[in-house]
């Protein structure tokens, strides 16, 4: 494909990709698509007798015989052997501002060299990005793109940031591992968009090679992780307060389904946890939820319960709450938990550095938690 | 409450020595299966119960243990050609699986030739799948364009399996293979979306006919191909019932292991509890007291 040729949206030519693409910028092309899946050997797992296997990834715990795959759909039992097929398949990719991912308190307006293989080991009904993440990768375009070729990508389009995203990364474990090595070689930054559904052993390994983790908390009971989510709610806390006490920073991104996880009481309770387990200062941000895959007969997020649940985050002492998905709101931008006043004003995806000098709120000297620099 | 009628026709001689199936004697077995299942003394005259000429049907096969332990060409060829001699044009008539790498490992030949039998899988260029999920209860899927838009009738030629996840995989499972992520309806022992999948109304209002390919019954430590715990038991199992042949299906397994000296799947933890909820969702018959089995060997 001619350079001019840009792609805007991932190699999926998905519409619906194309839309949650919008902010970023558009990408040349990078590669062919690929004519094969991989047949890399996965980490973490056991073989079994007979030729079986048990996947230790995720907290499902897959066990799976002869050329069947995980709930992933990613990974196969290929004669006892457990393979990951997408290793370097990349599916999607583009470069975003690294508030859409969102990071609001890592590198503030910054590129960030975005991609994704198909596959998840969740089956969100809501999913925003169905069209990759629920798919197997042969369902899909894939391009070659091994972690070196991710590195320099990256640095020919100045970005100093990877980010791992749109489907699930945590299902391209062992590329995401090579390329945030590869990547750190070259001083570029590694930032991973989860749902947070993976076993402490992976997580801790992988904490030791990124910079920074979003983990999508997507409600606060067991009841919606079961009916809409298709996984277990503990293992997702469990991860946050692991990733809080490691020296990766962290940030929560709640998007709010109408009547689904909306309850306002469920929200204190959650706020309460999140001070109690890993303090006030990681940034939670509260989304607006569109329409999608599964869920379509419920309206989008009206702005007022964004603004009633963001109050009660406030009011429980959390300090930097943020909302999601409505360009132009003040709660786009950070405020100084200690004087109130405005330090980083954003616009959908702009952002200004206001009151901000190196860590420190400009007006009365208050350490801002994040990443700055 | 008004019994399923599930037939079992075994023959001794339909494997050769190296297991292969016999195209005649495998054409005998499914005639006399047919009379046995409509009543009838010449199964050509059985067919209006299912098919009406004119009709686009699918044949689903089941490819994923590849030519060790599928619904073999020498099974599924012989029927649609029969087929296509008989009620139904044979250009109408599609053999068809999720891959045509699969289909070709199997054995198959891929084909979408005018006038003649056809065979290939949904990645086939022109098939692929819906653009817009199908939901029904729990689940929600794409579906093979081929299932959704190139057939209007179903029969389902299912390998007869053990499954560590399912307990048992037969027809009404062979379905998974019609949709774009059966990865994700594994767990909870596959219930209750074996039978959610097939109360949509692209499998329901299409299926007319299940015969369970039991020639090769894994009957342990499946769905995988191991040769310990297999054994050839030349059957064919056919009904209009999808839960009854599968519920038969799952008794002959549960025989098999009995005689082998291994526990039933209840003491495994992994009986197919999916056949009882796809009777309470009215789609067949699950209870063995409710089935007529008709055995016959030729």
């Amino acid at each position: 494909m001619d350079r001019r040729d840009f792609l805007k949206c991932s190699v999926t030519g998905c519409g619906l990709l194309l839309t949650a693409e919008s902010g970023g910028r558009a990408l040349a092309a990078l590669a062919a698509p690929a004519a094969k899946l991989s047949r890399v050997e996965a980490k973490y797992y056991q073989k079994l007798p007979d030729r079986e296997i048990k996947c230790d990834l995720c907290p499902r715990f897959c066990q799976l015989g002869d050329k069947e795959r995980g709930f992933c759909g990613v990974r196969e039992n290929q004669d006892g052997k457990y393979y990951t097929l997408v290793y370097g398949k990349v599916c999607s990719y583009n470069i975003d501002p690294i508030e859409k991912k969102p990071f609001f308190h890592f590198l503030p307006g910054s590129a960030a060299f975005s991609l994704a293989t198909a596959g998840c080991n969740l089956s969100c009904k809501f999913c925003q990005n169905w069209q990759i993440s629920q798919m197997r990768p042969e369902q899909v375009q894939n391009i070659d793109l091994p972690p070196e070729a991710v590195a320099e990508q990256a640095n020919r389009y100045n970005c100093p940031v990877i980010a791992y995203t749109y489907s699930e990364p945590v299902i391209f474990y062992e590329y995401m591992y090579d390329t945030s090595v590869s990547a750190r070689r070259r001083g570029i930054k590694n930032v991973v968009v989860s749902a947070g559904y993976i076993n402490p052993e992976p997580l801790a390994d992988l904490i030791k090679v990124v910079e920074a983790i979003k983990i999508d908390l997507k409600a606060f009971n067991q009841d919606f992780y079961t009916n809409y989510v298709r996984g277990e709610l503990q293992p997702v806390l469990d991860a946050i307060k692991q990733i809080a006490r490691s020296k990766v920073w962290l940030e929560i991104v709640y998007l709010v389904i109408p009547t689904l996880n909306d309850n306002p009481e469920e929200i204190r309770m959650m706020s309460r946890w999140l001070k109690n387990e890993i303090g006030p200062d990681y940034p939670i941000h509260f989304s607006r939820f569109h329409p999608m895959y599964l869920i379509k007969n419920l309206p989008p997020t009206p702005v007022s319960t964004l603004e009633k649940l963001r109050d009660i985050a406030l009011e429980e002492g959390l300090h930097y709450v943020y909302m999601g998905n409505v360009p132009g709101h003040p709660a786009e931008s950070t405020y100084c938990p200690s004087c109130g006043k405005l330090i980083i004003e954003r616009y959908g995806y702009t952002v200004k550095k206001k009151g901000l000098s190196g860590n420190k709120c400009q007006h009365c000297g208050q350490t801002i938690p994040g990443v700055w620099s | 409450m008004e019994s399923s009628r599930v037939v079992i026709i075994t023959s001794r001689n339909v494997l050769s020595a190296s297991g292969i199936p016999e195209p005649k004697i495998v054409l005998r077995m499914l005639r006399k299966g047919l009379e046995l299942l409509t009543g009838v003394s010449k199964a050509e005259d059985g067919l209006s119960a299912f098919f009406k000429p004119g009709e686009r049907l699918g044949i689903k096969v089941n490819t994923i243990g590849r030519r060790a332990l599928s619904t073999l060409p020498e099974t599924s060829v012989t029927l649609g050609l029969w087929l296509g001699q008989t009620i139904l044009r044979e250009d109408n008539i599609i053999i068809w699986d999720r891959t045509n790498e699969e289909l070709k490992d199997t054995g198959y030949k891929l084909t979408d030739a005018r006038g003649s039998l056809r065979v290939f899988g949904t990645d086939s260029r022109g098939s692929g799948y819906t653009e817009e999920p199908l939901v029904n209860r729990s689940i929600g899927s794409l579906f093979s364009r081929i299932q959704a838009e190139m057939i209007d009738a179903s029969i389902s030629l299912a390998i007869l399996k053990d499954h560590g996840l399912a307990g048992v995989t037969a027809g009404m499972k062979n379905y998974f293979g019609a949709i774009h992520n059966p990865n994700k309806y594994h767990d909870h022992h596959c219930n209750p979306y074996i039978p959610e999948l097939f109360e949509t109304s692209l499998i329901r209002e299409k299926h007319r006919l299940t015969i369970l390919d039991a020639l090769k019954v894994q009957y342990h430590r499946g769905p995988s191909f191991n040769p310990k715990w297999a054994e050839n038991c030349q059957k064919f199992i056919l009904s209009s019932d999808p839960v009854a042949a599968d519920a038969v299906g799952w008794k002959i397994i549960e025989d098999l292991r009995a005689r082998k000296g291994l526990p039933s799947l209840k003491e495994e933890n992994r009986e197919p509890v999916y056949l009882f909820t796809a009777e309470r969702l009215d789609l067949g018959q699950a209870t063995l007291n409710n089935i007529k089995i008709v055995e016959e060997e030729i």
